[in-house]
């Protein structure tokens, strides 16, 4: 019982970090309160609007993370600067095991809570269900997958990753899940005769809005991460934590790393009555019980069962590593089918060719983007560009970007359109998928990310029913790409029509879509926007 | 509950309440002004006035320069009374620093906000429902600024604050209306004069595009008719417009400093055809035959184009 005062100190971590995380993962969108100086603008005319930066460190957890490091930096190929918390956690691992889980997870905080606070077991229950089980080799699997699927050349790990995971998760469905019911209510009290409730809806929004945005946002295949999120946590009513103990990647890799760890469970087994406290409370199924082989690679550092223990017969030393002793039972299948997948995967998801020969046309990245092999390298798919995106057009990508690049960021500018001016995105991406661009270097060069066309079936002055120039009012390139040929249309009564029928300028135009976003045809905007053209790839161009 | 109000109708409710007191010159000015044109003959002087700022000492402040065309008109005091809620309308729609001419200049908006201030507005709000990102907006344009400085508010455009009301309009009925201007007791519209591909101008009747909500975009089937329609709904007291500087190509959105003109001029007045009429003769040299959307203007008595039966002042720093 000697380890309470240790078991708060845990609890304090999980908290502190688990609001931090959430803190961040607010943070990580357009500054609210940026107060520009336009003076300089007047002085010296060639003088840019300095970019909008997010100050927080908002890629904090995931350079924190070794497995988004690791998995990065072998499918790069490359140094990817930025990750010293990163290989300093994966280094401590070795000594303290995975002390990561037990105290900084925010994932696995969010699952010790879930199992914890009124558990669904019953004790007896609870004894069987936190038995070391077989079914702990699958996050080994998971992890040599990934690492294999980054060694033959993409960066699956965000889909399991914790950090990303939780990431994705709430940033993509939860929280803009919540958003649209509470906007859902504020229309409802703003449209009342009552003042008093208008005046609720404005002041609920103007407090919501620094989580929930002012407006609804769209998230494409958002259910599906929603969904999962919700699925794996109710896995903690059957077996609690299980997600850290079964599917986890980064837990695996800890585990692996606990081979040299200095602290050890001591057990007494003269002391031990076999009340089943220590086990009923294990967070990580790693068998604490005296008598049987504690399992260190499971073992989530809780220390709930030393301070469990009515009899002091459990307690953690330091001592020397004892490697011979530890059995580390990965279990071939895992391995060889970790292997296995972890080959296929990326070399199934190119056989679409759309990474090379045919670079697929509503595949739109974020501007400096990388080429596209490249940059499945290197994006993880965390969504923190969706996340930060002001104007809500970066999508986690169903198809557009093939198997090989499921949840991967692409634009959708009937939701949204790449802002001229913004390279907000350009400058989050924790693994370099996306390069920082500064406006200048985004407008100057210019960075293209695709090109426009228009269809003349659908454009107004086109098909000769109604002048119509709003492609050409929003688009942002000065000269604008947009460009008329002024015509007279004899309508069906006699009546005749002067219209200016637009055309689009390739060698200007750098696929921002706000034509396609703002195109007041419905349905299926009459200009829409591909990716051909885009700065990133030298084959899917247009013009020599 | 969806009950459609107009902004007639709920000028008649601000009519009533503060029936008797100083405002009925400001607020009831347009009205008058209408049926004056109505009744009088096409060659009597109007009530109607406007006054032609410019700048010409180098490196003069604009807030001064903003201050004298106030002074010009009789003062902020003769058209804010005590506790109104004033709701400026500033271009403000385009994420692009004041310098390339998009935007109304922050200077100005900052300078007005001071005088209703001054002439005890309870609030002063600015709100546009914008067409960039309206948090990259108000950053970049300086807006946000300006209302960090003088206490203004800065309303976020969002879909709550767009109420349905039937807009009465020849063109134009029922439509999305940004609330701040249907709750406001004096407006100033505050545009920055721009050209336009379709509009020719983007001057003070066309700002009130940014009034409203919907789908905006198909506005521009029938351009001119749908700006008169708006500007008839909104009537601002007073229309300011920005000619510090003024974009004389790609426009609207601009984005190129060598589009940008420096006028520097600013045009105040209560009659919004006869401010849009002055601006597209001194400024881009067009005639109200080239403008449609004055010429209709004029025709559905909106205000006059015939500058000469305004009162007419001049100022100059």
């Amino acid at each position: 019982m000697k380890y309470r005062h240790l078991i708060w100190m845990r609890r304090i971590s999980q908290a502190i970090f688990l609001v931090l995380f959430l803190v961040l993962l607010v943070m990580a969108q357009l500054p609210r309160d940026v107060v520009m100086d336009y003076s300089q603008s007047f002085s010296n005319s060639s003088a840019q609007s300095p970019d909008i930066r997010i100050t927080q460190p908002i890629t904090l957890f995931f350079q924190m993370d070794p497995l988004v490091w690791l998995s990065s930096v072998i499918s790069a190929r490359q140094w990817i600067a930025g990750f010293g918390w990163a290989i300093g956690i994966l280094v401590a691992a070795l000594f303290f095991g995975r002390f990561f889980c037990g105290f900084i997870c925010p994932f696995g905080t969010l699952h010790h809570m879930a199992a914890s606070i009124r558990p669904a077991l019953k004790k007896k229950e609870m004894i069987d269900a936190n038995r070391t089980s077989t079914s702990r080799r699958i996050k080994y699997f998971l992890l040599i997958t990934i690492l294999f699927a980054a060694a033959v050349g993409t960066n699956f790990a965000g889909l399991l990753d914790p950090i990303s995971f939780l990431f994705r998760s709430l940033s993509l469905s939860v929280i803009p899940a919540i958003g649209v019911g509470l906007h859902d209510l504020f229309e409802f009290l703003a449209a009342s005769d009552v003042k008093l409730l208008n005046y609720l809806a404005y002041g609920g929004e103007a407090l919501a809005a620094p989580v929930f945005g002012y407006e609804n946002k769209v998230v494409l295949t958002g259910w599906v991460i929603g969904g999962l999120f919700l699925i794996i946590l109710f896995l903690n009513r059957i077996k609690p934590r299980f997600w850290c103990r079964t599917l986890c990647p980064l837990g695996a890799l800890f585990g692996l790393c606990s081979r040299l760890m200095v602290l050890q469970l001591e057990k007494d087994s003269d002391k031990c009555t076999h009340c089943g406290r220590c086990t009923a409370a294990c967070q990580g199924a790693a068998t604490p019980e005296p008598g049987q082989v504690w399992q260190t690679d499971e073992c989530l550092m809780c220390l709930n069962c030393t301070s469990q223990c009515p009899e002091d017969a459990l307690d953690f030393r330091f001592k020397r590593p004892y490697i011979k002793e530890r059995r580390f039972d990965v279990g071939r299948r895992a391995l060889m089918g970790g292997m296995v997948a972890g080959v296929s995967f990326p070399l199934l998801g190119r056989l679409d060719g759309s990474a090379d020969k045919s670079p697929s046309p509503t595949l739109i990245r974020p501007p400096g983007s990388l080429p596209e092999s490249e940059f499945l390298d290197r994006c993880q798919r965390c969504g923190l560009c969706m996340k930060v995106c002001p104007t809500n057009v970066i999508q986690p990508s169903l198809t557009a970007a093939g198997m090989a690049g499921f949840w991967t960021p692409t634009l959708v500018m009937t939701l949204g359109y790449c802002e001229y001016s913004c390279t907000l995105c350009t400058s989050v991406c924790p693994t370099g998928a996306i390069a920082e661009l500064s406006m200048k270097e985004k407008t100057g060069t210019p960075i293209r990310i695709g090109s426009a066309y228009i269809d003349r079936g659908r454009c107004l002055p086109w098909n000769g029913n109604a002048p119509c120039i709003v492609c050409e009012e929003h688009c942002p390139t000065s000269p604008k790409a947009i460009y008329f040929k002024k015509d007279v249309i004899r309508r069906p009564d006699g009546q005749t029509l002067p219209v200016q029928l637009p055309f689009v300028d390739l060698a200007r135009c750098v696929g921002c879509g706000i034509c396609e976003n703002k195109c007041p045809v419905k349905g299926k905007p009459a200009i829409r926007t591909l990716s051909a053209g885009e700065s990133r790839s030298l084959e899917n161009q247009i013009l020599l | 509950m969806n009950k459609l109000i107009t902004r007639r109708e709920s000028l008649k409710k601000i009519g009533k309440i503060t029936a008797g007191i100083t405002v009925s010159a400001g607020l009831f000015g347009p009205f008058s002004s209408i049926l004056a044109h109505a009744t009088t003959p096409e060659t009597q002087p109007l009530k109607g006035w406007i006054v032609d700022g410019i700048g010409q000492q180098p490196g003069y402040s604009i807030k001064a320069l903003t201050r004298k065309v106030f002074d010009a008109a009789g003062g902020m005091g003769k058209f804010i009374s005590k506790g109104d809620v004033v709701v400026l309308k500033p271009n403000i729609s385009w994420a692009q620093a004041p310098n390339l001419a998009v935007t109304t200049h922050p200077e100005v908006m900052e300078a007005v906000i001071e005088l209703c201030q001054e002439s005890g507005a309870k609030k002063v709000r600015i709100a546009d429902n914008t067409i960039h990102d309206a948090g990259r907006c108000f950053a970049v344009t300086g807006a946000a600024g300006v209302a960090e400085r003088t206490g203004a508010d800065l309303v976020f455009p969002r879909s709550s604050m767009m109420k349905k009301m039937n807009l009465h309009g020849h063109r134009l009925d029922v439509w999305p209306v940004f609330t701040p201007f249907v709750e406001a007791d004096k407006i100033i519209n505050m545009p920055v004069a721009k050209v336009h591909g379709l509009s020719v101008l983007t001057l003070g009747m066309k700002n009130w595009i940014g009034g409203v909500g919907g789908r905006r975009s198909a506005l521009h089937q029938d351009i001119h008719q749908s700006i008169v329609d708006l500007a008839q709904f909104f009537k601002p007291q007073l229309t300011l417009i920005d000619a510090t500087r003024i974009l004389t190509a790609n426009g609207p959105s601009g984005g190129n400093i060598s589009d940008v003109k420096v006028t520097n001029r600013l045009i105040l007045s209560n009659d919004p055809v006869a401010a849009d009429t002055l601006a597209a003769a001194q400024l881009f040299g067009k005639t109200p035959e080239d403008v449609p959307f004055i010429q209709l203007g004029n025709k559905w008595g909106l205000g006059s184009s015939d500058l000469d039966r305004l009162t007419r002042y001049s100022v100059s720093i």
